[in-house]
């Protein structure tokens, strides 16, 4: 079977249309990050109990959907799934893309992003975040050479290239549940799932993203895109929100039954604030339940709107799940004397809310944006996007 | 003197100079270590009684970021008060700082290595080198850590640099005064003499004899941080 890759047209009304909108919200972003700096960061909703806010979010959000869709290429070139070889260029991309999108948010979301080189220059080897630092930027540069042996042909390093890619988005998606997963002073972060839950949910919400990707770009180029293609992600999509809610699940019962874990567990989990609303309406019935039903109910299972609504849920779920990762275990407060009461000047001992603020939201939509850009730029200049994806079976 | 002795005499004397230094470096490394200080703070609660006049001296002669808004004010030292969750109980003023851990999850953590641990058991920030990540933030299970949020104007030190919006502050037990010989201004101001500093290292020091006594503890000691600040009477 051959596969012809073009460039799109990129002439179109819409388009244009679409790229303004995109680089409107993109200078609001912009010019959000600016006036952090010139006016302080007091204007976002972090504060000295709350030091992470929003940019995490998204920065960790981003990198998950990015692991999830360098996987879905590598179907095809790993683990010899052939059906989905149209979508392998466009998943590296996208794979690229959304890591670049995360590594401008957590670099702005720095007091001093203009000191951006020295974590590449002072290695802290016992320090997750300059693991991370390493891994991140090397996961864009494998990319990329994966992307050219596709782009030239070079089929012999097509498969070691996927090889390595896949081991590296696992080490990258590890190594940010690490990031929590290590901290010790924290009762809702220390935690050996972290890890796991965070490569799953990189599956998960990165494969949900991908469908709704490559069904709006074939759509609006007016590309032929197989259903079966769509319905065989789908197929991968249900087992890895069910491994996704497992950890959840194992993980929250273990805080639960801990006596020393129990009250912040209990202040998420049936606290009945906005962090209860997120978990177990945006997490587990937004995020899990519902797509389960529609992924594997015979009536809807086949049908594409409803696999695209399903993987809408899943993008919207997983996000929620980063934000109840990141979140609760600073709003509530540090234990310093375990069974006592404590209070003080500095915000010890009470429950201090994160507002998001404006600018954070702006930053965070302007980055998002940026990356959108950027696609729509890279399927104009490179020939990511098949002519048309057909199911192998047409051509027996 | 033939071209090949002279050869070979600049050859020793470049050689000899070239060893010099290092051997000097060796030597100075080994008188450090035989008798170096490790700092430490013992602080007596049984006579603190929470007047907070420590805190209110540290924040003037540390140039402590200080906003109005309590969610960004910065806190090197704090009083927590503390009581059990038995009815009608007592509460007990703490004050709470650094602890200078002996392994300190903010100096892991740190990306850059702008946290560190001087040879003297101190941890200190470099705020040239510091990113403005937060990590170490999130790592202190004490909140020793505050975070410049916006730029503070004046200073109420003029011997030390001022604060710098986008960077990490905490107490460093007033190096620039240990350094001179000088005990950390919230010892030197505590009236009740709840406070004492000393070198841990030093068996005869004030700070290792109450340490001896045997009824200190350390806050969080579940967490085997190795924190060097002790308290009497936790």
């Amino acid at each position: 079977m051959k596969i012809y890759f073009t460039t799109i047209d990129g002439k179109s009304k819409g388009m244009y249309a679409l790229l303004s909108v995109l680089a409107v919200i993109a200078a609001a972003g912009m010019y959000a990050t600016y006036a952090m700096f010139s006016q302080g960061h007091y204007i976002t909703g972090m504060n000295n109990q709350i030091p992470w806010g929003l940019p995490i979010v998204v920065a960790i959000y981003c990198i998950g959907l990015s692991a999830g869709s360098l996987v879905l290429s590598a179907l095809s070139a790993v683990f010899g799934q052939k059906e989905f070889k149209p979508f392998a260029r466009i998943a590296v991309f996208v794979a690229a893309l959304l890591l670049v999108g995360s590594l401008l948010s957590i670099i702005l979301d720095w007091g001093r992003p203009d000191r951006v080189m020295l974590p590449f220059l002072y290695l802290n080897p016992r320090s997750i975040f300059s693991w991370n630092g390493f891994l991140y930027s090397s996961y864009i540069f494998i990319c990329i050479v994966y992307l050219w042996a596709m782009f030239t042909g070079r089929d012999a390093w097509i498969k070691p290239m996927g090889i390595i890619a896949v081991i590296w988005a696992v080490g990258v998606h590890s190594g940010t549940g690490a990031i929590f997963g290590f901290i010790n002073a924290r009762e809702l972060y220390h935690s050996p799932l972290a890890s796991p839950t965070f490569v799953t949910a990189a599956l998960s919400s990165g494969t949900a993203l991908m469908i709704l990707i490559l069904v709006s770009t074939f759509k609006a180029t007016g590309r032929f895109l197989d259903n079966r293609l769509i319905i065989g992600l789908a197929k991968l999509l249900g087992p890895f929100i069910l491994v996704v809610l497992y950890f959840v699940i194992v993980e929250y019962v273990v805080r639960l039954y801990t006596p020393s874990t129990y009250e912040p567990t209990s202040f998420v989990l049936f606290g009945g604030n906005i962090y209860t609303y997120i978990f177990w309406v945006g997490l587990i019935l937004i995020g899990s339940i519902i797509p389960c039903i529609i992924l594997f109910n015979p009536l809807t299972k086949n049908s594409v709107p409803w696999i695209m609504f399903a993987s809408l849920l899943v993008v919207i779920g997983v996000f929620c799940e980063r934000l109840i990762f990141v979140l609760p275990g600073q709003v509530f407060p540090l234990n310093l004397f375990p069974d006592m009461e404590m209070t003080s000047d500095f915000m010890d001992g009470v429950i201090t809310w994160y507002q998001v603020s404006l600018p954070e939201i702006a930053q965070g939509l302007g980055i998002l944006s940026i990356v959108a850009i950027l696609y729509i730029i890279g399927l104009k200049l490179f020939a990511l996007l098949p002519s048309e994806a057909r199911h192998l079976e047409h051509e027996l | 003197m033939k071209r090949r002795d002279f050869l070979k005499a600049g050859g020793i004397l470049a050689a000899a100079g070239a060893v010099s230094p290092a051997s000097s470096l060796l030597h100075a490394g080994k008188v450090e270590t035989a008798n170096v200080n490790k700092y430490g703070m013992v602080i007596d609660l049984t006579r603190c009684d929470g007047c907070g006049e420590c805190a209110s001296a540290c924040r003037i002669a540390n140039n402590v970021a200080t906003f109005p808004d309590k969610k960004i004010d910065n806190h090197l030292l704090r009083i927590a008060r503390v009581k059990s969750k038995f009815p009608n109980s007592q509460e007990q003023a703490i004050p709470l700082m650094c602890m200078h851990c002996d392994h300190p999850p903010c100096v892991h953590v740190c990306p850059v290595k702008a946290s560190f641990v001087r040879k003297d058991g101190i941890v200190l920030i470099d705020k040239h080198r510091c990113i403005g990540c937060r990590y170490c933030m999130v790592a202190c299970p004490y909140k020793a850590r505050s975070f410049v949020f916006k730029h503070h104007e004046g200073s109420s030190n003029l011997e030390l640099p001022k604060t710098m919006h986008g960077v990490v502050e905490k107490c460093d037990f007033c190096v620039n005064r240990v350094d001179h010989g000088q005990i950390p201004v919230c010892v030197e101001t505590c009236k009740k003499g709840a406070m004492s500093f000393g070198n841990l290292n030093d068996k005869d020091s004030r700070v290792s004899r109450l340490i001896a006594s045997g009824r200190v503890h350390r806050v969080r000691e579940d967490l085997h941080l190795g924190a060097k600040v002790y308290y009497l009477g936790l």
